[in-house]
């Protein structure tokens, strides 16, 4: 079922800014956003803002100054998940009738917190005990392992591949390439992750203009439609869980292929949500792009690299183009916008037509992740 | 270590028998569903009331691990962390004492109290944490 369009995409180039404030971000994504839409301000009717450390009203502080004041602003805080949380909520706004032309931004600046893992809930009883988001990855990257055969050089595998699309991005964080050496001789961070495994921390913003279709057919553009948008939290357990598999993630992408009513085979390019690259194997198996336990055996045949099989992260995704968390889910937009569009130059998928988007994060005890967010976009 | 020790969490929520530390958790007495720290309602069924005090067994299993070699201020790098499954049902986070290197996914762990970071006075922070058993 058709939700809405996307009539422009626009995007700051991601890594560390600290001489830019998070304002400046933000307005640059929106202004490119409106320009590539062809829309003008006043044809703005709502705007959702996401971002997980951006504090108060980040929203109206970005859009104080373009002037585009007055119209309904939210904010949305979903921790990795807040630009795709807040792209939904633009969708289902124009779906409801509510408005014909939404902007949602994603934006974050990280640099301001300082180096190291990201801060996490005081309140929260293993960040008490000395949880930290590269540990979570990890253990759940040891029990897959375990329970795969996969090795670290399969992980290492994942972040080669990162950087190889990553170069071909010019607005990735990362542009050079690597070997598995590097990524094997790189400093360890939580066992088995080494750096060159764990995303970045960095700066940015994204923003997308989503409409009805008939607006968008109005102003020109040759709009993208959103078949699905789908949010899910994951299921709070006291007890046992599987972490070699991401229930929460199978969930949410089940539900989103049933509402765009297609399977993971009609998926031409996949933006998934790679913090550690230990998760981007797992991912392959949640979203259906492969069968359990075949994520290495995927990265190992090269399917999900360039020319391969079913392309992910042609990006660079989050371990290369970088991963400014509230900005994450609206950059994996405007990248699927552009290769639907045809626009990826040097790392287009060819022929793409189906695009599927993967957000899922936020350390809470207890849960696999605080929120997950699917799209499915197709040209 | 400056400064007082204080604990967590503050309740200290467990008995010491001998060497072997049993921690309170909940029950729910509508669904049997186990967990720690104890709940006042049920996180399973929702139930409201019910939630009995129960003494968690004092050694559980290592579902998985790791070694944190990058934290935040109060935490002595490197140091093991990981999953233990007691036989209640509950999953607990927890550090390990000593290497990852001398751990193995499956191996029985004993519930410890100990040293787990510094406060910001640079106070010693006590809590619950596992030793590996042979």
């Amino acid at each position: 079922m058709t939700l809405a369009a996307i009539a422009g995409v626009g995007m700051t180039k991601f890594g560390k800014q600290a001489e830019r404030t998070i304002e400046d971000l933000g307005r640059e994504a929106l202004v490119r956003a409106m320009k590539d839409a062809g829309i003008a301000r006043d044809g703005i009717a709502e705007v959702f803002c996401g971002s997980s450390y951006g504090g108060p009203l980040i929203g109206q502080r970005i859009l104080r100054d373009l002037g585009m004041t007055g119209i309904p602003i939210t904010n949305v805080e979903n921790a990795c998940s807040s630009g795709a949380a807040a792209l939904r909520e633009a969708c289902w706004a124009v779906k409801a009738g509510r408005a014909d032309a939404v902007a949602v931004l994603g934006v974050e600046k990280l640099t301001r917190l300082g180096g190291g893992t990201l801060p996490l809930e005081p309140t929260d009883v293993e960040v008490n005990l000395g949880n930290v988001m590269p540990a979570v990855y990890a253990m759940r990257a040891r029990r897959y392992m375990h329970e795969t055969g996969a090795t670290a050089r399969h992980l290492a595998m994942v972040a080669v591949k990162a950087r190889e699309y990553g170069a071909r991005n010019p607005n990735a964080q990362f542009r050079n390439r690597i070997t598995v050496d590097d990524v094997m001789a790189s400093r360890m961070v939580a066992d088995p992750l080494t750096l060159y495994m764990c995303c970045p921390t960095g700066d940015g913003a994204a923003a997308a203009i989503v409409t009805s279709e008939r607006r968008a057919r109005e102003l020109g553009a040759r709009p993208v439609r959103v078949e699905a948008s789908v949010l899910q939290s994951g299921l709070y357990k006291t007890g046992f869980r599987d972490m070699a598999s991401s229930e929460l993630t199978e969930r949410t992408s089940r539900l989103a292929y049933e509402a765009a009513g297609i399977g993971p085979r009609d998926v031409s390019l996949a933006e998934v949500h790679d913090a550690f690259a230990s998760a981007e194997l797992m991912y392959y198996e949640a979203l259906g792009l492969c069968r359990k336990g075949e994520g290495a055996a995927m990265i190992e045949r090269g399917d999900s690299g360039p020319g391969g099989r079913q392309p992910v992260n042609p990006s660079g995704g989050l371990a290369c183009r970088g991963h400014p968390v509230g900005a994450t889910g609206v950059a994996q937009i405007v990248e699927a916008v552009w290769q639907l569009r045809g626009e990826a130059v040097e790392r287009q998928v060819p022929g793409a037509r189906v695009a599927l988007t993967h957000c899922t994060g936020g350390g809470i005890s207890g849960l696999d992740h605080g929120a997950c967010a699917v799209h499915v976009l197709a040209s | 270590m400056n400064g007082s020790t204080t604990y967590f969490p503050a309740s200290r929520p467990w008995t010491e028998e001998g060497s072997a530390v049993r921690l309170h958790g909940s029950k729910c007495a509508h669904c049997g569903v186990a967990a720690f720290p104890p709940h006042p309602s049920c996180p399973d069924c929702g139930a409201e009331n019910g939630q009995d005090t129960v003494r968690l067994s004092p050694v559980g299993t290592l579902y998985t691990f790791c070694e944190i070699h990058i934290a935040p201020k109060g935490f002595a790098t490197p140091y093991a962390v990981g999953y233990v499954d007691l036989p209640e049902g509950v999953r607990l986070f927890g550090q390990i004492e000593g290497r990852a290197a001398d751990l193995r996914l499956g191996q029985q762990v004993a519930v410890m109290l100990g040293l787990v970071r510094a406060d910001g006075s640079g106070g010693a922070v006590v809590s619950y944490k596992f030793r590996g058993l042979p």
